[in-house]
């Protein structure tokens, strides 16, 4: 019984000291990690909208260049992006959608970036996840990325939707090469995409 | 097993190791080493060696959370109950873990992107866990220590060797930087993918114990 109740208390010390420990360093590294995400986010908007930026950025800048480019907008229940450099005087030159789903391991999330015609694909980014180094992970990799640009998001008979095919055998003008040993990450980008662009469409009808 | 008997031999008593710390390092690092001999913890060794740096930064991983797991487990080895030590020592090593996955997190963000969930997993580590109960719970903290840092970089060269190799004929890049030109060098994608993990994986295990010879297979 004495065994047991040392026992108890050893273990109610040891994980109090522990946990003590840990939300010590999760205190610590909360400003740098939230620095981190943001401006991991607003970076992906900028890129994924081909925003010209210069090479070594800084958190700061990053912010600004947001500020004087971009705008948001609620549309189909998905937060939208709309890029209009001052240049431009307003005129909208591309958009980008936030989109987010479930990967093979974890959330995935990222954007996607339209042609001001709503429908060519400028670019794509994801700034979460989770997937298998070296195989699903290569989602985050520029030549997976760039195999979008320049797709639609229908087929020639005007079907909403993309589709991301077996590795080499995209044909149509909304078929995306996937990667090989990624099937069912690149699954599941397909469908989150997909489900992104129709509220898109359908809010547009 | 092999370190049961490295745990009990008897040295003369000298310096702060009691004289053995130089046989556990070689034993962790080489003679016994957790991934090529006693084929530990090979989950990750064949996940994120895809890539030297990833290779490296996972070596390091380990390194830290070894030693530290060590070090605590040792301190607290007369004092921690005998029914209980096991859940404390995951205690101590997810902590550890932990602790590195936020300093990533916060300071190498990239780093972290690339290896995932893999950090994290550190703590079913079967080579942390083993050192801990096979090593840290008999002897001194400092010999402790030695033997951690022993483990750690057995496990982080044999990892840098594959991600050396895989990342070279996988990309032919090292570090992302081009070494084998692309116009006469077509990468073998075969080594990023799984299978190239565990050719290459193969191949280290037996280049070690062709060098270490059969020898050690008898003793046991």
């Amino acid at each position: 019984m004495k065994g047991s109740l040392y026992a108890l208390v050893y273990a109610a010390v040891l994980g109090a000291v522990c946990a003590l420990l840990l939300t010590a360093a999760a205190g610590v590294t909360a400003p740098y990690r939230q620095a981190n995400a943001e401006a991991e986010e607003t970076l992906n908007i900028l890129m994924v909208l081909n925003v010209p930026l210069e090479a070594d950025i800084s958190a700061k800048q990053l912010g600004e260049v947001f500020k004087n480019n971009l705008r948001e907008a609620e549309r189909g229940g998905i937060t939208t992006y709309l890029y209009s450099s001052p240049e431009a005087q307003g005129r909208i030159q591309a958009i980008a959608l936030r989109f987010s789903g479930p990967g093979l391991w974890g959330p995935i999330k990222g954007f996607l970036a339209l042609e001001q015609d709503m429908k060519t694909i400028r670019g794509i980014t994801f700034y979460e996840q989770e997937e298998t180094p070296g195989l699903g992970g290569e989602i985050v990799t520029e030549g997976f990325r760039k195999r979008f640009v320049g797709k639609t998001i229908h087929d020639k008979d005007n079907n909403v939707g993309i589709v991301i095919c077996k590795p080499g055998s995209a044909k149509e003008q909304n078929e995306i090469d996937g990667i090989t040993g990624a099937t069912m990450t690149c699954d599941k980008v397909q469908a989150m995409l997909n489900e992104a662009i129709k509220s898109i469409v359908e809010e547009k009808q | 097993m092999a370190d049961k008997q490295l745990a009990c031999m008897t040295c003369e008593p000298k310096g702060l190791c009691g004289g053995r710390g130089l046989l556990t390092l070689k034993e962790g690092a080489w003679a016994n080493n957790p991934l090529a001999i006693q084929i530990l913890g090979i989950c990750s060794a064949l996940a994120v060696t895809n890539r030297l740096e990833n290779s490296l930064v996972m070596g390091a991983a380990l390194i830290f959370v070894c030693v530290g797991s060590n070090l605590l487990v040792s301190l607290l080895r007369k004092r921690t109950p005998h029914r209980i030590r096991m859940i404390a020592e995951v205690a101590i090593i997810a902590t550890f873990v932990i602790l590195f996955d936020q300093f990533l997190k916060a300071f190498y963000w990239d780093m972290s992107k690339q290896l995932g969930p893999y950090v994290g997993l550190i703590i079913t580590n079967c080579i942390v866990m083993g050192r801990a109960e096979a090593f840290a719970l008999q002897n001194p903290p400092v010999l402790s220590i030695v033997d951690g840092v022993a483990n750690g970089l057995g496990y982080a060269v044999v990892l840098a060797i594959i991600g050396f190799f895989r990342e070279l004929l996988g990309t032919g890049e090292i570090f992302g930087y081009e070494v084998l030109s692309g116009q006469w060098y077509t990468p073998n994608q075969l080594m990023i993918l799984a299978p190239g993990a565990f050719f290459a994986l193969g191949i280290v295990i037996g280049i070690f114990n062709a060098i270490k010879g059969p020898v050690a297979e008898e003793k046991k």
